[in-house]
């Protein structure tokens, strides 16, 4: 099924696309020995007194001094370090890390760690520069903008980001997610000035990773580039960034994993990761997003369970569906041809045997999640924005066929 | 210039199907699931509707003001709404065009967003019977 612009509700997936904007502001800098010259490159950014946000783990590392001399290298000041981020980052979190940017004088925010250090300066600097708490930041194109909120947004104190692993692709992105205890709900934050201004991608960051988290941040980046080129909210532009990081995910993630002294394929895979980012995902992250919040599944491990049976399921949706994972199929070098079933059942399996050699669990069991759980799980699936996106629309009965079969 | 001339027109129209929607004994205990207030903030002309979706609550609308407090604000002109109950509006186009802005745990909201297909004939239905074929043929 092609919809025409005379019928916007129905599945789009190929011919000149009734709409998309596409946007990618951050200024991206990949390479070698790059951590020496932060501070050069953060200053042509604005920045002058930088405030730090990272982890207690990369911090051990050693890693953050190393950042910190490149910031004052080129001038800058580091004026504060907050390094209490946990795995995932919480509203009392983020203003803790602005009420600390705000005392220590900062004027602009340097992230260095994976996703949730990344959300949380994102969402910590527009607390810093617009006041109000985390929870006012909530929504999607809600920032402050001129002429009554309909204008230009208002932008937010500069932001780098040097991510320490290779999945999230947040360094590049204009959302965030953070948790809310006191509501037990996961809050959703996308607009334009949530770009950072700057992502350093140097394959230095990711030697400390232990290969279970290269695999699993490896899966989430494949499961982004994935989702993307299948969803209804597909573009040609996200096409090429989708099917170039499937490439490079296909020639280095495992070898990343499995040798990790190899800083090439660290290096390719920072790169992987951060176009294989998009805000356009499926039902993969559907279904992951309350595996995390209700069992604490890490999101690239619910990822790669997820991801091989939300392939089977869609790719019986059409044609049109089964075209775009015959794409992925032979850049993968699996078998393409056949039905929409059969193409999607040969990806499938073969994400699975990749999976299986990453070393990654395969089922929800595997990790925790019981029998008893799938009710909540459909509720919160059912509930997750990027359900509307999913090509083939699943319906409550589909969802938990989906969470039994990932069991 | 705007469909509806006044906020009137948007209680006579949206408002009623709103109305219609919390007493249908079919379609009420869907929605409620959702378990939530949500406010419809609308522009030109300005108007508000605010709908209970709570599971233990029976359904309520108000038109204008209202002591509910909502959960979730949906904001946007009213001719966007008059569109999107036409069946003429793709919701995640519009969220990402900032044609229509979400605040709150919008997730609770989405998740409605199929179950609203097959409520457009009847929205359709409530302006022929009120004899507004100008506003079917605007949109």
């Amino acid at each position: 099924m092609t919809g025409l612009a005379s019928d916007p509700l129905a599945r789009q997936m190929t011919g000149f696309k009734d709409f998309y904007q596409y946007l990618s502001t951050t200024r991206v800098i990949s390479g070698r020995d790059l951590l020496g010259s932060v501070g050069f490159e953060f200053l042509k950014e604005g920045a002058q007194r930088v405030f730090v946000v990272t982890d207690g783990v990369i911090r051990g590392t050693g890693l953050v001094e190393r950042v910190e001399d490149g910031v004052r290298d080129g001038g800058l000041e580091v004026v504060g370090v907050f390094d209490d981020v946990p795995q995932d980052s919480s509203t009392d979190v983020v203003e803790a890390c602005a009420a600390a940017a705000k005392e220590a004088g900062a004027d602009s925010f340097l992230a260095i760690g994976g996703g949730s250090v990344m959300d949380t300066a994102k969402v910590a600097d527009a607390v810093f520069t617009h006041g109000g708490t985390a929870r006012d930041q909530e929504g999607f194109l809600l920032m402050p903008r001129e002429n009554d909120g309909m204008g230009r947004p208002l932008d937010i104190a500069p932001l780098a980001c040097v991510p320490t692993t290779a999945g999230t692709g947040s360094e590049v992105s204009m959302a965030a997610v953070i948790k809310d205890h006191e509501h037990k709900v996961k809050l959703e934050i996308a607009d334009f000035p949530l770009f950072p201004r700057l992502a350093i991608l140097d394959p230095e960051t990711t030697r400390t990773l232990p290969p279970a988290l290269a695999a699993a941040t490896g899966m989430d980046a494949m499961t982004h580039a994935v989702e993307a080129y299948v969803s209804v909210d597909w573009s040609p532009h996200q096409d090429a960034r989708s099917l170039q990081a499937l490439r490079m995910i296909r020639d280095n993630l495992e070898r990343a994993v499995e040798t990790p002294e190899d800083d090439v394929a660290r290096g390719n895979m920072l790169i992987a990761a951060n176009i294989a980012i998009s805000i356009a995902l499926g039902s993969v992250h559907a279904m992951s997003h309350p595996a995390g919040a209700h069992f604490n599944v890490p999101h690239g491990v619910a990822n790669a369970i997820h991801l091989p049976h939300v392939i089977r399921f869609n790719a019986e949706g059409g044609d049109d569906i089964a075209d775009r994972y015959r794409d992925i199929a032979e850049l993968f070098g699996v078998e393409s041809g056949g039905s929409g079933a059969e193409v999607g059942d040969a990806l499938a399996t073969h994400i699975s045997a990749t999976v299986e050699r990453l070393g990654l669990p395969l089922t929800l069991s595997q990790v925790g999640v019981p029998e008893s759980g799938i009710p909540a799980l459909v509720e919160g699936a059912m509930g997750d924005g990027t359900t509307l996106l999913n090509p083939r629309e699943p319906s409550e009965s589909d969802y938990e066929e989906l969470y039994k079969r990932a069991m | 210039m705007p469909y509806f001339k006044d906020a009137d027109e948007v209680y006579a129209y949206i408002g009623k199907l709103f109305q219609d929607l919390a007493e249908d004994e079919e379609l009420s205990p869907k929605f409620q699931k959702a378990d939530t207030i949500v406010q419809y903030h609308y522009r030109n002309p300005e108007s508000i509707i605010t709908v209970s979706l709570r599971e233990d609550d029976p359904g309520r609308v108000d038109c204008g003001d209202t002591t509910m407090e909502p959960e979730v604000v949906m904001t946007m002109d009213a001719d966007t709404a008059h569109r999107f109950w036409l069946g003429k509006v793709n919701v995640t186009v519009a969220l990402a065009r900032g044609q229509m802005k979400a605040k709150g745990p919008v997730a609770k909201i989405l998740k409605l967003v199929p179950l609203t297909k097959p409520i457009f004939p009847r929205y359709r239905a409530i302006l022929e019977q009120s004899g507004r074929q100008d506003l079917l043929d605007a949109a």
